[in-house]
């Protein structure tokens, strides 16, 4: 231990889990030898695994209770229920917490951690839990109903419990009681009292140990009691043991002062006795702290037990000796690999397993040489756990080297991952070291950039000189190693944003600049309340839906006169799509927004347009002859829409027009709504021909249309005096051949009353009309009239047998006299 | 220039052999041998629709709440569930899942989105619909209706899933209602649907209305993510050819994408199947929408109507029991769905793309062949020659149905190119395309709104006539719209400023160039030797004219077509030596007619950086992906399909945000139809 604590029972002491660091701070209730320490304020000292100092914080709130590292944090809470939250890599920004004015006035007992959050037990003797750590939820759990301070509490954490909640349970009086957020069980026994309750790594097992001096294992549900030992022999008039921690899943260890007893499930044990210490169960072991060494203690590892324990016959150990012979060039080398040949691959496996648990690079390297030399005598062998294990070794020893001093076991580094390794070591601002492992290990080195670049930016105080000098070298320093690394998924928004949180405006820009992605640019520029630059960004992406998140963001927090100014696109034309994009969401959304735009903007074909879009929605003639008013009004302040607006004024007039002729007609015909040419027609079919003669006049509707309307009423009314006449009354404009073709398309047709119009028609198309007419007899007779014979004989062919026929031939006979 | 093309009236020869082998385009004229070509595997397109019904499966078992906090990681969606249909999704989920699948997904019972209280019998209520504000608002109405009363199944689990993104703007709309923190909200990446094997669609509506007209960019926004998400299924495109404004902003999209560091788009590798994207942007050919669709697809679509792949018949078309005992005195039956596909219907996959005129014989030379095999049972002689007839029956039997139908919709069809409203305005169609005698078609067009013909059909022309002429003159195009809006009435009248807004509709001289002229020589759109039945251009889509967004897709990959017609015109196509695609290289030789053509033109290449792409060309099949920004219209596909024919080694993906024509184009850009007015009288 490079520290120079000597006497760790003066403090308080808390440890990481995983090798993680020390944290302690000089324990107040303790009296002192004057001198021994600094006076002052108390401080925590923060300590790496081999006792190099990290950081030293000052505590200025009341005394803490509780000490306790997570992977990023080091919580430390007060006996009035406030706590702090140290993130190990800049302790200076801490966040504080409070549980409530309750807990402070009642004041805190105990409290103990697990990774997710805390359970206090507050000074009115009941238990409340903290889940999450950024200030996390705060809830309590079931009424203890405790009169007394208990002798002893455990807590379960969701990953260890049965029912995946926070579980404690509490010694009270001889019994245990376990309370969860929900209800309380009182376990009915009647050894206690109990000075500690300490549940086991994998949940199954509670330790317990009794005022009486008697270590009792039970399983989790207390119906079987596992193993019970005396331990009053192992401290003699020591007491109650200080600590008890389990060592794995298969011992109990108990701590006097300095004393340190390992308890087997047998009640064998294990003495180890240093001036003080302190212990800390990991999932695979036990650590020891003393004032001199970090020590870890665990059950051998079955492998290395196959490889080294004395006299073994596994075949693992028979390589292993086989490899020393090879080395002393001796035969015996040839006959052990004979040996074992058909379990050559489990002896293989087995080594290279131990090497995993071997500390001491000596034999880690011994081992796998082994499992190499094993290897050549195999015929398929596939590498592939051979490699990781060398490549987790060069990890592993390369963290456990004193001066990053984080003394992690293949165990636990397997079970918490390579990722939460680099966390770690980025708790510890050790991006160096993270980049080079996460490269070795092939995995995205996006956090670590990020986390360095945000600790260089957080380290690095704005110039006191003159502002903005240093942002252009800290944004090019990020940059380029950003580039140089490789790193494109690296989010420069994210590091961004810890600029702005720092206050460095100007860089959190520049760096913004490099962000390639808009939807994670946009959002933290309206933050920096940069609209302009968060609408453009928006509109270069493409995202329609990012613009849209920055108008309707504008919107709300802007002026409408701001709004409209920031959006005026003759002066930035680059703006026309977001500006388009308003006009789609206001057409539904926001029409007042709308013609509001429309008008400041003076855009009237565009507000003109509104109106007739309304016009058309409204279902009351009223209201849309206003509309219509209102367009034709508006187009008519635009030069270029005389003819829009005249448009519009006739489109107002007719329904004026159609409404007032309702009216006249004692609303017995509907018109409203009707085109031109549909209430002409309306009009004629119920025989106003005034009034239609007076919409033709007033709309200057042509001859041609005129004449098709006429054809059409007529016929539909089946007048065929008025059509006749009509016909008659003036050569018609569309030809007769339309009253043919018109009449023969009515449903029934009418082919007796077109006929009567085909020798109205150009000569030249008689025959075939009268054909379509039916009229075969007359169809001939046109034929002749023109002296056509080549017709005549095509109609012959067509024509169907029988008089048809005959009449044809008669016409035939008649042309060729 | 022929005028009349409609009616079965020229003869054509077909190769029998055709009618046994499966629709893909993988043969060319007269080829007994099919094997003698190589296997041309189009592209599996089958992953995107695979991709879109898991995703829907997912979707509905599992919402993923946008705003990820830690608190909530997922929730999944547990139990019965009552899904409510936006309608207008209908059709496009029809196209990737039935019913079947969404029970099997506890979708208890499915109603539409409309305004309206719900009437729920199980706990979780699912909404399915397209981002739209008004939906928000229904939805926002029904759950607070619903919050008032007490439902006997506990507080309901409401869902929003919205297609294919959860907007803001919906957002928004939730918490003005006060409703957003009572549902979840997520999404269902619905992108590109298969229609048929060689087509994808996003069957978005309005594109082009939004895009062109509204300046909304939105729906190119989903038309990049979903080529992001081909590329990440096929590889990226090596090359990406494209003409237009709005293309190069599609361009620019799928480029920032890649660029972005997003991580699904980080390790995209060029892809070896597919040669390159060549985006059209409608904007650049508004004239082949507008002239009337003479395939039969085409027809079909544009006189009954096709959508999301779908056409309503008469039941007794596609009912096998009901055969012809015509219903009299019974009322008329509701028309039902039918979905038209190439790869189900064999028949249809054949006659689709032919000139309307031929369908007629080619369909009684089949229904002659099926007399021919259903005869055969007469003559059988042994066991075994019964055994392989009745294996074929069923066969024979799908064969019969489907011509039944296609002789149905043909009889449909057959009266409507006789009327004269037709026949009119394609011969003005026509002789506007070719720039003849300007001032007879424009009588024309006054004659069909005097016979007041439908007023698509008028305004079509119209909008030919001002393309093809570079404007039409002021006192003309007043007079011709005075009189359009009092035939059709005067709510056209801001569909006429959005037409000249769009420049579809405007005065000469107009200030924006007008290229069509010179591309009508240079571009080679007006051909008079086309022949309908035994094609030689693409031009026979149209019956003499060449779609332009299809001479452009030329112009990249098969630059001889463009210059001169193809080689078949002595007959001997049996003889004649299927030319090898050459590869894609941009847009040389026709630098000129992009340039002259408004709109940027795009040519680019993706590469990865350091490495080398080379597409070995000596034996593959490449495809070619072309997309539509804006939709696309049957007869392009068509042409298309026609020209993938021509060449061996290249096949194209036609990929569109949907499908269109003309009368629907000039629908999406004018306002909604007016409310019927209420009269304060009764």
């Amino acid at each position: 231990m490079s520290w120079d604590v000597r006497d760790l029972s003066d403090y308080l002491v808390t440890v990481g889990k995983n090798g993680g660091p020390i944290a302690m701070m000089r324990d107040e209730r303790k009296v002192m030898l004057l001198g021994k320490h600094t006076p002052g304020r108390p401080k925590i000292y923060i300590y790496t695994s081999s006792g190099l100092p990290i950081t030293t914080i000052t505590w200025d709130l009341p005394p803490p209770v509780l000490l306790h590292i997570t992977p990023f944090h080091l919580l430390v809470l007060a006996d009035d229920g406030t706590y702090r939250l140290y993130p190990l890599s800049f302790p200076s920004c801490f966040s504080q917490h409070t549980l409530g004015t309750e807990v402070s006035e009642l004041g805190i007992v105990s409290a103990k951690a697990h990774d997710d959050g805390f359970v206090v037990l507050t000074g009115g003797l009941e238990f409340l839990e903290v889940r999450g750590w950024n200030a996390g939820r705060v809830g309590a759990l079931a009424p203890s109903e405790l009169r007394d301070p208990p002798g002893a509490w455990g807590l379960v954490d969701p990953e260890r419990s049965g029912s995946g909640h926070v579980e404690v349970l509490v010694g009270s009086g001889g019994t245990v009681i376990s309370l969860d957020a929900l209800e309380r069980i009182d376990q009915r026994l009647s050894r206690g009292p109990f000075t500690h309750i300490v549940p086991s790594p994998n949940g199954r097992f509670y330790a317990l140990t009794t005022s009486t001096n008697t270590l009792w294992v039970v399983s989790s549900d207390f119906s079987r009691s596992l193993s019970e030992v005396d331990i009053s022999d192992f401290a003699a008039g020591a007491g109650v043991p200080d600590q008890a921690e389990w060592c794995g899943d298969n011992a109990v260890v108990l701590r006097w002062g300095g004393r340190v007893v390992v308890v087997g499930p047998n009640g064998d044990s294990l003495k180890y006795d240093n001036t003080s210490a302190f212990i800390l169960g990991e999932s695979d072991g036990l650590r020891m702290i003393t004032s001199t060494t970090c020590e870890f203690i665990q059950k051998v590892p079955d492998a290395s037990l196959a490889v080294f324990s004395p006299g073994s016959s596994h075949p693992a150990a028979i390589l292993f000796d086989a490899l020393d012979h090879f080395d002393k060039k001796s035969p015996k080398a040839d006959e052990s690999i004979r040996s074992i040949r058909p379990e050559l691959s489990t002896a293989v496996d087995t080594c290279i397993e131990a090497a995993g648990r071997e500390w001491d690079v000596h034999w880690q390297r011994r081992l796998l040489r082994a499992a190499q030399f094993g290897r050549a005598f195999m015929d398929f062998y596939n590498p592939s756990d051979f490699i990781n294990m060398g490549q987790t070794l060069k990890v592993l020893n390369a963290v456990r080297y004193f001066e990053i001093g984080i003394p992690i076991t293949y165990e636990q580094y397997t079970s918490i991952s390579p990722s939460a390794l680099i966390t770690h070591l980025l708790s510890r601002n050790l991006h160096l070291l993270a980049l080079r492992i996460s490269q070795h290990l092939s995995i995205r080195p996006a956090p670590v950039l990020r986390h360095w670049a945000e600790a260089k930016i957080s380290r690095a105080r704005p110039d006191p000189i003159g502002p903005g000098s240093d942002d252009e070298e800290l944004c090019s320093a990020i940059v380029a190693k950003f580039k140089r690394e490789g790193e494109r998924s690296v989010s420069y928004a994210d590091v961004a944003r810890v600029a702005w949180e720092a206050g460095r405006i100007r860089l959190a820009t520049m760096l913004l600049d490099h962000e390639p992605r808009a939807a994670e640019q946009v959002p933290l520029l309206l933050q920096m309340k940069e609209d302009k630059i968060a609408l453009n960004k928006a509109v270069d992406s493409g995202d329609t839906d990012l613009v849209y998140h920055v108008l309707l963001h504008l919107r709300a927090s802007l002026s409408p006169g701001d709004f409209f100014h920031m959006l005026d696109d003759s002066i930035s034309p680059n703006l026309t799509p977001a500006v388009n994009l308003l006009q789609v969401y206001a057409r539904e959304g926001d029409r007042q927004l709308l013609r509001d735009f429309y008008y400041q903007d003076d855009r009237r074909t565009e507000s003109a347009c509104l109106a007739l879009e309304e016009a058309g929605a409204s279902a009351d003639g009223e209201e849309r002859i206003d509309k219509l008013r209102v367009a034709a009004k508006a187009f008519g302040e635009e030069k270029e829409r005389a003819f829009e607006a005249k448009m519009a004024d006739d489109a107002h007039r007719l329904l004026a027009l159609q409404t007032a002729y309702e009216r006249e007609l004692d609303h017995k015909f509907s018109f409203a709504g009707l085109s031109v040419n549909d209430f002409i027609s309306a009009l004629l079919l119920a025989g106003f021909g005034k009034r239609a003669e007076r919409v033709r006049a007033d709309w200057k509707v042509g001859d041609k249309r005129w004449w098709w309307l006429k054809l059409k009423s007529y016929a539909k009314n089946k007048d065929w005096d008025g059509l006749e006449a009509f016909a008659k009354s003036k050569k018609s404009p569309i030809g007769y051949e339309p009253f043919v073709t018109h009449l023969l398309s009515l449903s029934p047709p009418q082919p007796t009353q077109a006929a009567s119009f085909v020798n109205r028609c150009d000569p030249k198309s008689r025959a075939d009309l009268y054909v379509q007419c039916g009229d075969w007899t007359r169809a001939a007779e046109a034929c002749q009239a023109r002296g056509d014979r080549a017709k005549l004989e095509e109609l012959r062919r067509r024509a169907p047998s029988g008089i048809a026929q005959r009449e044809m031939d008669d016409v035939l006979r008649k042309m060729t006299k | 220039m022929a005028t009349n093309t409609a009616g079965p009236s020229r003869p054509f020869r077909t190769p029998a052999s055709l009618l046994n082998t499966p629709p893909p385009p993988s043969t060319s004229g007269d080829s007994e041998s099919t094997n003698q070509l190589p296997t041309e595997k189009p592209l599996n397109l089958q992953i995107l629709s695979d991709l879109a019904k898991s995703a829907l499966v997912e979707s509905l078992n599992e919402v993923m709440p946008i705003h990820q906090s830690s608190a909530i990681a997922d929730e999944k969606i547990q139990g019965a569930k009552t899904l409510i249909l936006d309608p207008g999704l209908a059709g496009p989920l029809g196209l990737v899942t039935d019913v079947a699948l969404l029970k099997h997904q506890a979708v208890d019972k499915i109603f539409w989105l409309e305004p309206g209280p719900l009437n729920v019998s199980t706990r979780n209520v699912v909404w399915l619909c397209r981002p739209k504000m008004s939906h928000m608002k229904t939805i926002a109405e029904q759950i607070k209706a619903q919050q008032s009363t007490v439902s006997p199944n506990g507080p309901l689990v409401y869902t929003l899933l919205l297609v294919p993104r959860a907007t803001e703007l919906c957002k928004k709309v939730l918490e003005d209602e006060g409703v957003a923190g009572d549902l979840t909200i997520g999404e269902y990446k619905l992108e590109f649907i298969p229609v048929e094997e060689d087509l994808i669609s996003l069957e978005l509506d309005n594109v082009a209305k939004d895009i062109f007209l509204n300046g909304d960019d939105t729906p190119l926004y989903y038309s990049s993510s979903a080529l992001m998400n081909f590329q990440r299924a096929f590889g990226m495109f090596p090359r990406i050819m494209g003409k237009g404004d709005a293309a190069k902003r599609l361009t620019n999209l799928l480029q920032r994408h890649c660029q972005s560091g997003e991580e699904h788009y980080s390790d995209l590798e060029l892809s070896t199947e597919v040669d390159g994207l060549i985006i059209i942007d409608r904007s650049v050919d508004w004239v082949t929408p507008m002239c009337t669709q003479l395939t039969y697809e085409g027809m079909l679509d544009e006189f009954i109507g096709i959508r999301n792949a779908h056409i309503e018949v008469d039941p007794v078309l596609i009912d096998p029991q009901n055969t012809s005992n015509t219903t009299t005195g019974q009322p008329p039956q509701k028309k039902r769905k039918h979905h038209l596909n190439g790869q189900k219907d064999k028949l249809l996959g054949e006659i689709r793309d032919l000139n309307f005129a031929v369908v007629g014989t080619r369909l009684s030379k089949v229904a002659r062949r099926l007399e021919g095999d259903y005869g055969g049972a007469k003559n059988l002689k042994s066991v075994s020659q019964m055994k392989a007839f009745v294996g074929r029956l069923g066969g024979l039997q799908g064969e019969q149905q489907s011509l039944k139908l296609h002789t149905g919709l043909t009889e449909i069809l057959m009266p409507i190119t006789r009327t004269e409203d037709f026949n009119k305005s394609l011969e003005a169609q026509q002789n506007l395309v070719a720039g003849y005698d300007l001032p007879s078609q424009l009588n024309t067009i006054d004659d069909l709104m005097a016979q007041q013909a439908p007023w698509a059909i008028v305004l079509r022309s119209l909008v030919l006539m001002s393309i093809a002429s570079g404007g039409i003159k002021p006192k003309i195009l007043e007079s011709v719209k005075r009189d359009f809006l009092q035939v059709y009435g005067y709510h056209h009248l801001p569909l006429l400023i959005s037409l000249e807004k769009l420049g579809l509709l405007v005065k000469s001289p107009s200030s924006a160039p007008q290229p069509f002229p010179t591309l009508r020589k240079s571009l080679r759109l007006v051909v008079d030797d086309v022949d309908d039945t035994k094609p030689n251009d693409i031009s026979y889509v149209y019956s003499g004219y060449a779609p332009i967004s299809v001479r452009l897709v030329q112009c990249a990959v098969q630059k001889n077509a463009v210059l001169s017609t193809g080689m078949g015109v002595d007959g001997d196509e049996g003889k004649r030596e299927i030319q090898k695609a050459h590869p894609l290289v941009g847009w040389r030789g026709f630098e000129d007619v992009l340039g002259s053509i408004p709109g940027a033109t795009v040519d680019i290449r993706q590469r990865l950086e350091g490495s080398r792409h080379e597409i070995s060309r000596e034996k593959e099949t490449i495809t070619t992906v072309v997309f539509f920004l804006g939709g696309c219209t049957y007869t392009e596909i068509s042409a298309l399909r026609w020209m993938a024919k021509q060449v061996k080694g290249r096949k194209f993906v036609i990929a569109t945000t949907g499908m269109i024509n003309g009368t629907t184009l000039l629908e999406s850009f004018g306002d909604p139809e007016p409310v019927p007015l209420v009269s304060h009288q009764r």
